[in-house]
């Protein structure tokens, strides 16, 4: 049989990343085909291509043994692709029915739309394919399970017949996957194709037929689920290399930095994406969070950090009350924080460095000064940032030149060294090395380490397994809003760990 | 209770409602005020009344289509004053119809430059509209010191005076053609109540300008072209969701750039209606920010074309009765009429328990009423700025219940979440 899909070869490069390196997939019609791997794996840059939101760099496409080229969405709808978007492609204030018949809307004479056809219409797909939503709703008013019904609607309108699915279960509670899945089942059992993109491992190997594992942009294995285990599929997600061992000698205190009790985030929907969490980090240890990236780390680290409300528990920062303090406030009784996107979050990249060196210190000597700590000290600021420089070992020719002329690690560096040089109590460090050269990650671990020793309390967030075993005191994993298990960074490998990250396995201890 | 019971009709009805309960307090304030006026509701005021609405109804539908498909376009005063200087020349050389649809043209132009810089660009809305207010009465002048000045009767401030459009009066209701005048003799009864809405709607039949019948038309067909055809959706996904737009395969730049084409074309028609039909000649600084006006037209309409006439009518009336009130005695009656409608807004937020909205309104509504009473007359600013007035107020009550489209705005660039 031809196969409905067939990619070959497919090479993606971004500057600097080989998103797609060489990929092949091949998924046969009528089946559900899970595309596993970490972020970053290429899983969505795969999809994009096949979409044509991206053009690749090299490979084929053959669609049930036609070779084709997509250059937009609407040429990969023209042949039957479907893409069931993570993000809702809904606009809120519109009904279902215009949400599902944009772009290809039934017009009478004149422009004007056929509003009676195109919801019979609608209801005609909905009822072929068990779907049910009423279609002239307003979007707004419907609960995510029904949007994302909506969003499968409107791909079935346009008579797709291979669906890609991106990461569908992670904006729904369980009840709602178990309804999608039946869902995914009626479509199959109607001679749809779907292409499933999920990490969870559970779930992919119960509704798979065929799963392909992708890691660091390559294909590394096509199974099926009965021939495999959660285990082995963690494993082949996140491979199997061990860490490199990071001598870490213990000088633990017994004071407490920072004390999470019960602490709860909603989200928009009212639902916890931080389920009480309860932590504590005592006074030289590192404690790091293992997770796979949207389980509620980054609410967690805003929460900590005060930009988060949170409906339940409090934090204690060296034995105070912070859960009602402002952002300012924590900063100023010795919260140090690394943010995740050092662009984005932790630098102003039109202005020069001593100002950014000021960022988060701007109420503090030597950066402020005169009645109040109401004035801005440049001099103060330039000999701070003077400091930095000379200790931190960020390249730059001065302290005035903006702060987009530094490369990411000196940016890195910068950051790392302006929290470092306020001598927080208490560091929250969020992929304090994401994305910079080797060299600069070195010196941020060096100075990570250092701080320690000098008696910090840090909680590190890190997608970087190795960096994690290797600098952490104790580990703990969040999987969904949760705490799923407390580990010893010392008996565990990436592997053990990945199973712990993608809900495999939940035991508080391992054997 | 009265409001409950409107809110439950379909949507003409409850305009109708809300019409009647104005003409009614008018009227009541007329005949129970301190001093006797007929000018609230005289047919020459509705007449007035609805021909300064005009321009405002124009500029706001201008914003509409362009803030449905998500490009504030606060260069709408700009682009009305290239309506108001190609309306101009357009009427003094080919006739006030041709006048028009240059004014059209160049209002449109104005849009051009806004889509192009917003739209092909991805400047900053409110930067561009902005320049384009700058741009708007500079190239305005210039092209009077060029072209009026080599004409009879013009200048570089002002062009020599044009033609208007024909009038129509409506037969047997407003004794157009010849036929009897029903309202005219309704109006004579001087009935309490009837005549008085006989004289209101006999003033908007009398001698009525083609063009404001047309820019009156334009209300349905804006709603029409938005919310039912094929053109109108994808304008509007524009400004609610662009990614989703283009995510099924809607050419969102497209539709974008001829919906502020479409918008500084209507703010061009105003600009026109202006100079043709109000002042009959262009005047430097004739449109006295009225795109501005359109523009809390727009917003007070809630981003809806009967929403934007209803307040193009409001805002025109205070204007309206500056003319022929030479006693005064009309503008001191809108004193009361301000108090009425605000204590009005006091017993709706009561009943939505939104206490410190009801607590300004109430202070607000009897300060307008103690002023009523102590003064006999009040000075001609009043009804000068209570125009801006009403904007603000109704902006301090009404603002948490609009609803602008969701991604209005917002710089869109294609591929880019």
């Amino acid at each position: 049989m031809v196969p409905a899909i067939e990619l070959k070869g497919i090479t993606k490069r971004f500057p600097g990343v080989l998103a797609n390196d060489n990929v092949n997939l091949t998924v046969e019609e009528g089946e559900i085909h899970a595309v596993c791997g970490e972020n970053g794996a290429g899983k969505s840059t795969l999809m994009k291509i096949l979409y044509g939101m991206q053009p690749a760099d090299e490979g084929t496409m053959n669609l049930f043994g036609e070779p084709h080229t997509f250059n937009s969405p609407n040429e990969a709808i023209d042949a039957g692709i479907g893409m069931v978007h993570q993000h809702f492609m809904l606009a809120n204030q519109l009904t279902v029915l215009e949400n599902v018949i944009l772009g290809a809307e039934p017009t009478k004479q004149g422009g004007l739309i056929d509003f009676d056809t195109a919801s019979k219409h609608l209801e005609e797909v909905g009822k072929a394919y068990g779907l049910t939503v009423d279609p002239f709703d307003l979007v707004e008013s419907l609960e995510v399970g029904e949007r994302q019904r909506v969003e499968i609607i409107k791909v079935l309108f346009r008579g797709a017949k291979i669906l890609i699915f991106d990461e569908p279960t992670a904006v729904l509670v369980p009840q709602e996957v178990e309804e999608l899945f039946r869902n995914m089942r009626e479509l199959k059992a109607n001679g749809a194709t779907i292409i499933f993109i999920d990490h969870k491992l559970e779930e992919v190997l119960e509704i798979a037929d065929t799963i392909t594992v992708l890691r660091q942009g390559k294909t590394v294995a096509t199974v099926k689920p009965a021939d495999v285990s959660a285990t082995d599929l963690a494993e082949l997600m996140v491979g199997s290399e061990l860490p490199t061992p990071q001598i870490t000698d213990a000088k633990i205190s017994d004071t407490i930095g920072i004390t999470l009790d019960n602490v709860t985030v909603l989200d928009e929907d009212e639902r916890p994406i931080v389920d009480a969490v309860s932590l504590e980090i005592r006074q030289g240890e590192i404690l790091g969070i293992a997770g796979v990236e949207g389980n509620g780390q980054r609410e967690l680290v805003g929460a900590i950090l005060g930009t988060q409300k949170i409906s339940d528990g409090s934090i204690f920062l060296m034995g105070d009350d912070i859960s009602n303090k402002s952002v300012r406030s924590r900063r100023e009784n010795g919260l140090g924080y690394i943010p995740q996107d050092r662009q984005e979050e932790g630098l102003l990249l039109t202005a020069p460095l001593w100002e950014n060196a000021a960022l988060g210190h701007q109420t503090a000597k030597p950066f402020s000064g005169g009645w109040n700590q109401w004035f801005i000290d440049r001099e103060g600021s330039r000999s701070q940032t003077e400091r930095i420089r000379r200790e931190f070992d960020v390249r730059t020719p001065n302290v005035d030149v903006s702060a987009h002329a530094l490369s990411g690690g000196n940016q890195q560096k910068l950051i790392v060294g302006r929290e470092m040089v306020s001598e927080p109590s208490v560091l929250v460090a969020s992929h304090p090395t994401r994305g910079i050269d080797v060299g600069a990650q070195a010196s941020v671990w060096e100075q990570i380490r250092q701080a320690r020793s000098n008696g910090l309390a840090t909680l590190l967030i890190s997608a970087d397994l190795d960096e994690l075993i290797g600098l952490s005191d104790v580990i703990v994993v969040m999987f969904r809003g949760r705490i799923v298990a407390q580990l010893n960074p010392s008996e565990i490998t990436p592997r053990s760990l990945g199973a712990y990250m993608t809900g495999a396995t939940s035991e508080e201890n391992p054997a | 209770m009265i409001l409950d019971q409107i809110r439950r009709l379909p949507t003409w009805a409850r305009w109708a409602s809300f019409a009647t309960l104005g003409i009614l307090v008018l009227t009541l304030v007329q005949e129970l005020g301190q001093n006797e006026t007929s000018h609230l509701t005289a047919m020459t005021t509705s007449q007035t009344a609805l021909k300064w609405s005009i321009p405002i109804l124009l500029a706001g539908l201008g914003g509409l289509f362009a803030e449905r498909a998500g490009i504030i376009n606060i260069g709408l005063e700009g682009m009305m004053i290239l309506g108001t200087w190609f309306g101009a020349w357009g009427a003094f050389n080919f006739g006030p119809y041709s006048g028009i649809l240059i004014g059209i043209i160049g209002g449109a132009i104005g849009g051009l430059i806004h889509a192009i810089a917003t739209v092909g660009f991805g400047v900053d809305h409110i930067i561009s509209g902005v320049a384009i207010n700058i741009l708007g009465p500079f190239a305005a002048r210039f092209l009077s010191s060029e072209i009026f000045t080599g004409y009879q009767g013009g200048s570089v401030t002002q062009s020599p005076r044009v033609e208007s459009v024909d009038k129509f009066t409506m037969p047997f209701l407003a004794g157009g053609y010849d036929t009897p005048n029903f309202l005219k003799w309704l109006g004579d009864k001087d009935i309490p109540i009837l005549s008085d809405t006989g004289n209101i709607f006999r003033g908007v039949m009398t001698q009525t300008s083609w063009a404001t019948i047309i820019a009156l038309l334009l209300v349905p067909l804006s709603a029409w072209i938005l919310w039912r055809t094929r053109f109108g959706l994808r304008v509007r996904i524009s400004g609610e969701d662009p990614w989703a737009g283009e995510s099924q395969g809607v050419n969102v730049y497209r539709y974008k750039f001829i919906a502020v084409m479409i918008s500084g074309g209507l703010a061009g028609f105003g600009g026109a209606f202006i100079t043709i039909e109000m002042s009959s000649i262009y005047q430097e600084g004739g449109t006295t920010g009225r795109g501005f006006i359109g523009l809390a037209a727009l917003i007070f309409g809630n981003w809806r074309p009967g929403g934007i006439l209803a307040a193009a009518l409001l805002f025109g009336f205070p204007y309206a009765l500056q003319f022929g009130d030479f006693d005064g005695f009309a503008s001191h009656a809108l004193l009361l009429v301000n108090a009425i409608a605000l204590f009005g807004v006091t017993v709706w937020a009561i009943r939505k328990s939104k206490h410190a909205d009801a607590a300004i309104a109430f202070v607000l509504g009897a300060l307008s009423a103690i002023w009523y009473f102590v003064a006999d007359t009040v000075p001609d600013w009043w009804v000068k700025i209570l125009p801006y007035v009403i904007v603000i107020v109704v902006l301090i009550f009404f603002a948490q219940r609009l609803r602008m489209p969701a991604a209005n705005g917002q710089i869109y660039r294609r591929g880019q979440t």
